[in-house]
This record gives C-alpha cells, structure tokens and sequence, in this order.
C-alpha cells in the first residue's frame, strides 16, 4: 500500500523544516553558539584528518601517479628494478622532496618580498560537492594564523584564510567563486577584481574601459589596509585571454593562476607583510628558451678526413 | 520504537562522517570526488519510512552543515536534504518494485544526489552565494553522479545490512 501519510508524520516534517530555518536564521544573524559547533567539530576533526592525511598517503600518491602516468613512466620502471623495500622508502622520501621543493620555492618568494611567514602543510581538501574550493592546513591561531591572512604557494597567491582554528585553519583558494581580490598589471599598473570561477582560470575586470591589457601580462596584488587580507605584490596569474567587445561596459580578460591548487603539498601564511611595497620584483621570468647543441658535419668529396665543427 | 532505533543509527552516521572528512576528502579524487555521508543518507532513506527518512535527512544534514567545507549557514545542507531524505523515503515506501531492486535503490540514489546538490545551489542562490561557471557546475554534477552510481552499489549490501539489524528484516535486500 502506498503511503498516505497521517498527521504525526506531518508535524514532525513541519517540526523538523521549522527547526532548520530556525537554525539558518540564527547563523544568518551571527549567533556565537553556531559558530562555535563549526569551531568545536573542526577542532575535533583535526586529529582525525592529520591520521587520515598520514594512512591515505600511498593512495593518494598512487591516484596521482595514475593521473601523470605519461610523466612517471620512466620513474615507475626505475622503481620495478629496485627490491620493495627500497621502493617504500624511495616513496616516502618523494613526498618529503616535493614537499622540500614547494617550500624552498614559497620561502624564497616570501624572503625575496620580505613578507614574514608561517609555513604549513595542506592536510584536507574541501570537498567539491558544496561548490567551493578550500583546503584545510595544519597551522592555526597557536602558530599566529588569524582569518584574513593572504596564504602563498612558491608560485604565487593561493588564497586567503577564512577561518582558523587553534590547531588548522580553512583556506579560501583564488579559484572559489566566491573569492574577489583587488588586482594590478605589472608594468602599466593598471587596476581591476580578479574573480574565481572554479577552475584554475579566474575573470579580470578592469576598472578602467580607456586602458589596455595584453595576453601575458602578468598580475600582482594591489593590497588591502594593513596587509589583511591581502599583501601588496604577490604574483596572482598571467592574462590568457582579452575580450574587447565593443558593446561592453568595462574591459575583461581570462586569467590563468600561477599555482596549480590540485597539487598544493606546503604553503605559507603571510603574518607580517612587507615595509614597502615589493612592486613587480615578485613577477617569476619568463622561461628562456635552452640553447641545443648541434654538431653539423660537412663531408667534402676528395678530403682525407671530415672536421666536425660544433655550433650553438 | 522507530525513534530509538533512529537513535541507534546515530555511531553509523558519526562513523561515516569522520571517515568522509578524514579520508575521503583526502584521496582528492578527480571531478569533485563523493559525498560519502549525502550517499549512504540517500540510500538509508530508500529503505526506510518516510518518517525516519525525514529524521536520517535532519541529522546527516546537520553534520554536513557542520563539515568546516560547508560555505552556507547552519541548516542549509539539512533542509535540503530533509526533503530529498522524505522524497526518497515516500517514492520507495511500500513499492517492493524499487525497494526490492538493488538497480532500482542506486538509480534513486544517484538521481538524489544530484537532485540535492541542484537544489542546494539554488537554495545557496537564494542566500547570496557565489557558485562559480556553469561549465564546473555541470561537470561537478557530472561527477557526483558517476562516483554515486560506482560507490552506491558498493556499500548497499552493508547498508542494507545494518539497516535490517536496526529496524528489522523486512527491509533487507
């Protein structure tokens, strides 16, 4: 038989739907007991993610290496010629390098800048399913981490701490729809808001429709009051893309971020920015082309022997 | 009776969750990964009366509002899944076609799922969120609904299972 329903099934539907707007009213109001179960579950969840992050290691690794099978092909059959123990620690000792890599790189643009930083390990990764793009790291307010701190990778901005707890703190990457930030065009100086849209492409809007933006261009930070929450003159992205349709009100173009926000491992949170404003010594240089050796052999008929002479 | 055993349905849900939050948002798996907590809501719901669906809703709700990645206030992943709980629950309720077909609890569930989280985009519209390009949308949608339709069959057994110790045989697939 069908359910038909009947009237104690209905009031614990109403109670229940009541309950719950209740509950969003008193969030949308900023009650401080809401507030602080999200602050004691995270707190209590921080163990369990720092085991997690420890025992989902190899599988995360191994996810990964599916993902770049082109790229670790080579490495893969390395490993097959080495015995399993040799392997495991061979393995071990790739996290902590790539780890090693990405902080040498975040503490050399943090150091070239002179922002004072507080390094940190990304421990979870928001889940897409609620349609934003956040990671959690394993500082937070006892390492002198507070909400509205700029969080750096070693290639540039990564995002902003929307909340920290005393042990970890939650990271509002660049590409989060929800995220804004105030952006300037190295060289021209030209000024506009970066929006995410999340994927690793973000949407700049300049605010002035007279001037000219170029594809390559790169964009830093303008700043905020006091460095929160964001420092002046980090690197953010590269223009991809310009759309100069005439019709529009204000000039836009795609942005492709410097960091790559699947394969954060370490990141810094700036907790002092700069003296002064580091301006565009933080833009990364354009790659160089490597010169190949070529070796060019002229065979003359009749000659005793070819002279190889070598050109660059 | 229904309320108690309600009650003792609470560790698995506690359960699920800690494992969600700290394993599964570890493996960073491609197109946004699973909900593992929203599935097994989903599928307990299936089996079980509309009544306790609405509750199973009203508290894997609460602990998905309470996951630090929520970016709504308290009571927007609960009322969502309240009614898609309730749905689930009364479509399946006393219809032995789609409670006694495994195929026919995954096809709902997978269909739930993405239900939920178009509703919850539009219930987060309606708050003021920001939601991102509707390409990502689509292939996080997408992809919610392949990692469902590979877990779900997955896990039904040993839902089913625990289900049935709880509320009674009846019900078991």
């Amino acid at each position: 038989m069908r359910y038909g329903g009947d009237n104690r099934g209905r009031l614990l539907i109403i109670v229940l739907v009541v309950t719950t707007l209740f509950l969003i009213t008193l969030d949308l109001r900023g009650v401080q007991v809401i507030s602080g179960l999200r602050t004691g579950t995270q707190t209590a969840l921080t163990p369990v993610q720092r085991a997690g992050s420890w025992v989902v290691s190899p599988f995360r690794n191994f996810l990964s290496d599916v993902t770049h099978l082109g790229r670790t092909r080579n490495q893969i059959e390395k490993l097959k010629s080495e015995n399993d123990k040799l392997r495991l620690t061979l393995q071990n000792r790739k996290v902590a390098d790539a780890q090693l890599t990405q902080l040498k790189s975040v503490l050399n643009l943090a150091g070239t800048a002179g922002y004072k930083v507080v390094n940190a390990k990304v421990i979870s990764q928001g889940s897409s399913t609620s349609f934003t793009q956040t990671i959690t790291i394993d500082a937070g307010t006892s390492s002198g981490i507070h909400t509205n701190m700029t969080v750096l990778s070693g290639y540039g901005l990564v995002g902003v701490v929307k909340y920290a707890y005393t042990s970890s703190a939650l990271v509002q990457l660049a590409s989060d729809p929800a995220f804004r930030i105030g952006a300037r065009v190295a060289g021209t100086q030209q000024i506009g808001i970066l929006s995410g849209q999340g994927t690793r492409k973000g949407v700049l809007q300049l605010l002035d429709n007279t001037t000219t933006i170029h594809k390559g261009d790169a964009l830093l930070a303008r700043g905020s009051d006091n460095g929160r929450p964001f420092v002046p003159g980090v690197p953010i992205g590269e223009v991809t893309g310009v759309d100069n349709s005439p019709g529009s009100v204000t000039q836009t173009a795609d942005v492709k971020f410097y960091s790559n926000f699947s394969t954060l491992g370490v990141v810094a949170v700036v907790v002092s920015g700069a003296s002064a404003d580091p301006r565009d010594s933080l833009v990364p240089a354009k790659p160089r082309p490597t010169p190949i050796p070529t070796v060019t052999v002229y065979a003359t008929p009749g000659a005793v022997a070819p002279s190889p002479t070598a050109t660059k | 009776m229904s309320l108690r055993s309600f009650l003792l349905s609470s560790p698995i849900f506690l359960g699920v969750f800690l494992f969600q939050e700290g394993f599964v948002t570890q493996l960073r798996l491609p197109a946004g990964g699973i909900n593992l907590l929203l599935v097994v809501a989903l599928i307990w719901s299936a089996l079980s009366t509309p009544e306790i669906g609405a509750l199973t809703g009203f508290g894997a709700g609460i602990a998905m509002d309470l996951s630090q990645t929520s970016p709504g206030p308290l009571g927007h992943w609960t009322l969502v899944l309240i009614a898609a709980c309730y749905t689930i629950a009364f479509l399946g309720y006393g219809d032995d076609n789609i409670r006694g077909n495994p195929i026919n609890i995954v096809l709902l569930t997978t269909i739930g799922v993405v239900a939920s989280q178009i509703v919850y985009l539009i219930l987060g519209l309606m708050l003021g969120q920001q939601i991102g390009s509707l390409g990502n949308i689509f292939f996080l949608l997408a992809g919610s609904a392949f990692w469902t339709a590979i877990i779900s069959p997955l896990i039904l057994k040993v839902i089913s299972y625990l289900h049935s110790s709880i509320f009674g045989t009846r019900t078991r697939l």
